[in-house]
């Protein structure tokens, strides 16, 4: 089966040198929802841009549906939508004239166009807002006209760019079920961004960790989570966490897949006794405030893989 | 809940079925904005009729000039009308881009310089429009026009070359500013400026010589010179810039420079947009 999204080292550098993608490649099968995470900077949205064809890329390939996006940039437009992470609408016309107006431009007929308007106004709990202009909505309502509006033409492909940032969490709650609801109902290939490691996990079937323009890991949240184990020791220390770390490893209780945020030090513990891990640290001399023990999480893959920016940037 | 389905064939861009069906779209999407901006059809009207209605008879009174001079100037805010209104049409362009839908659009299966057409379309109506009641308040004040059917259509085809290269001015300069502040700020310098030199209020030739020659390089005095012999059959403006006696060759020498400056701003325009839009 022909790929949805097919990415070929694609790269981009904008003027003064600055590389936001550094030549990253995957590729995503019809139906699936894949997940771009990252922190802000990690190059996500230029990916999504050069992929909606508004960012020019420097180098590589990409197809949407088979189409390339350079060669045949109006079809590779016309099988795909893409929810921008900021608000893309005209403030002063009504939720009904974005739905017409997008479907007009990606050529849905009238009567199909208005059938589906409705169909996914009522799915996204928005029929009563849309004879309203937009700047009477709240966040969460603009997101979820935004989602509708994108999903009018029925895309093959949609780009959905930091869908909840800046919305609160009720809100965002609510647009996470909207979103899986989307992933249970349709067959639309959803290309997801988000520095949440809790929307990635929830959302997608498989994951690329973007750092600093490239892709550092790419597999299911549940493959990512297994190469650290089962479980996790984590250490808060009096010294230095690097010092700390370092008197591990040499000790043989911490391997290349250690890693350290802050005061914090982080131990895969694979097959070793959480017991005898924590006996051995206490031989070893390392200074702890706090032991305790736990299964790893998206975020502890991404702390291993990036060195802790995305909590910082979330 | 209702089920909500893909196309399993892929589809045809939408060019392909219907190309005029996006531009029809696109511009009434920016008609629809402009009707909630009245700043957009009010604003560049005030100036123009201020100088129909109130500054040329004043001037005349005060002066002792001749009702010729009020019909002068008339057609003289012609030439500040079309400047000022698709200047103001630029900012659309920008609050788009700020603002706005631009990146939908941005992301539709269109050319991109279908959004600079559709732009101009509106821009070129309104102007229109606001030509019209231009006219119509310089005749309800009882200044007369003189004209005919073959005549009036160089005063038509002036106007709609101009107001076109005005506006791709407007967008290429839209596209190039980064915010909307630097480009107010510049829209005196090409709105206004070139309005006292290219003969609006007084022959070119009043102008010391140097600016003479400056004044006939002007596109909008090409475009005044053809609006007063379409408008009030007077080609004085024509033999200053040209001093030829064939008036029907002068206005066709400055029909083509005002074609000129249409189709290269235009052509500007688009390739800027073109560009700016993606980087």
């Amino acid at each position: 089966m022909e790929n949805a999204i097919e990415v070929t080292e694609l790269v981009k550098t904008y003027p003064g040198d600055i590389q936001a993608v550094r030549g990253i490649s995957f590729a995503v099968e019809p139906g699936e929802v894949f997940g771009l995470l990252g922190p802000n900077g990690a190059g996500k949205s230029t990916t999504v841009g050069m992929l909606t064809t508004t960012i020019v890329p420097s180098s590589g390939h990409a197809r949407l549906a088979g189409y390339d996006i350079a060669a045949e940039p109006l079809a590779a437009r016309s099988v795909s939508s893409v929810v921008f992470q900021e608000a893309v609408v005209d403030r002063s016309l009504t939720g009904r004239r974005h739905l017409e107006l997008h479907a007009r431009l990606w050529g849905v007929e009238g009567n199909e166009a208005a059938t589906r308007g409705a169909e996914l106004a009522a799915s996204l709990g928005i029929t009563e807002l849309l004879d309203r202009p937009l700047e009477t909505y709240s966040g969460g309502e603009r997101r979820r006209l935004e989602i509708a509006r994108a999903l009018v033409s029925h895309p093959r492909v949609l780009f959905l760019d930091e869908p909840t940032v800046g919305l609160d969490p009720r809100i965002r709650a609510e647009l996470l079920d909207v979103i899986a609801g989307l992933r249970d109902r349709t067959a639309t290939t959803i290309l997801l961004t988000t520095h949440y490691l809790d929307e990635a996990e929830r959302l997608c079937d498989r994951l690329a960790i973007i750092h600093e323009g490239r892709i550092v890991a790419l597999d299911t949240p549940r493959a990512l989570r297994k190469d650290l184990g089962e479980r996790l020791l984590e250490l808060r220390v009096r010294d230095d966490a690097s010092v700390a770390l370092a008197v591990l490893r040499n000790n043989g209780l911490a391997g290349a897949d250690a890693f350290t945020v802050g005061a914090t030090v982080t131990v895969p513990l694979h097959d070793r006794a959480t017991s005898d891990a924590v006996g051995e640290v206490e031989r070893a001399g390392v200074r702890t405030a706090s032991i305790t023990t736990r299964e790893p999480t998206l975020d502890d893959v991404y702390l291993q893989l990036t060195g802790g920016q995305l909590r910082a940037a979330a | 809940m209702t089920a909500i389905t893909p196309e399993l064939v892929r589809p045809l861009p939408v060019l392909a079925r219907n190309p005029f069906g996006p531009l029809a779209t696109l511009v009434r999407r920016r008609l629809q904005l402009s009707a909630r901006t009245p700043r957009e059809l009010v604003v560049p009207l005030l100036t123009p009729i201020l100088f129909a209605l109130i500054i040329a008879p004043a001037l005349k009174e005060a002066l002792h000039t001749s009702t010729a001079y009020e019909a002068f100037v008339a057609t003289g805010t012609i030439g500040l009308l079309i400047p000022l209104n698709t200047m103001f049409a630029g900012i659309g362009v920008l609050v788009d881009r700020e603002s706005g839908a631009r990146r939908e659009l941005l992301a539709a299966p269109i050319p991109r310089s279908m959004l600079v057409f559709a732009n101009l379309v509106v821009a070129f109506a309104i102007t229109a429009l606001q030509i019209g009641v231009l006219i119509g308040v310089a005749r309800a004040r009882g200044i007369h026009f003189d004209t005919t059917v073959w005549r009036i259509d160089w005063f038509l085809a002036a106007a709609s070359l101009f107001t076109i290269g005005m506006y791709g001015a407007a967008e290429t300069l839209a596209a190039r500013v980064p915010r909307t502040e630097e480009y107010i700020g510049r829209v005196p310098a090409i709105a206004i400026v070139p309005w006292f030199l290219a003969g609006s209020l007084f022959p070119i030739t009043a102008l010391p010589s140097f600016l003479t020659w400056f004044a006939r390089i002007l596109p909008l005095t090409h475009a005044l010179a053809l609006t007063r012999y379409g408008l009030l059959d007077d080609s004085s403006g024509l033999r200053d810039i040209w001093r030829m006696h064939d008036t029907t060759a002068m206005a066709s020498l400055s029909l083509l420079v005002v074609l000129v400056f249409a189709a290269a701003l235009t052509a500007v325009a688009i390739r800027i947009f073109g560009r700016t839009a993606v980087q």
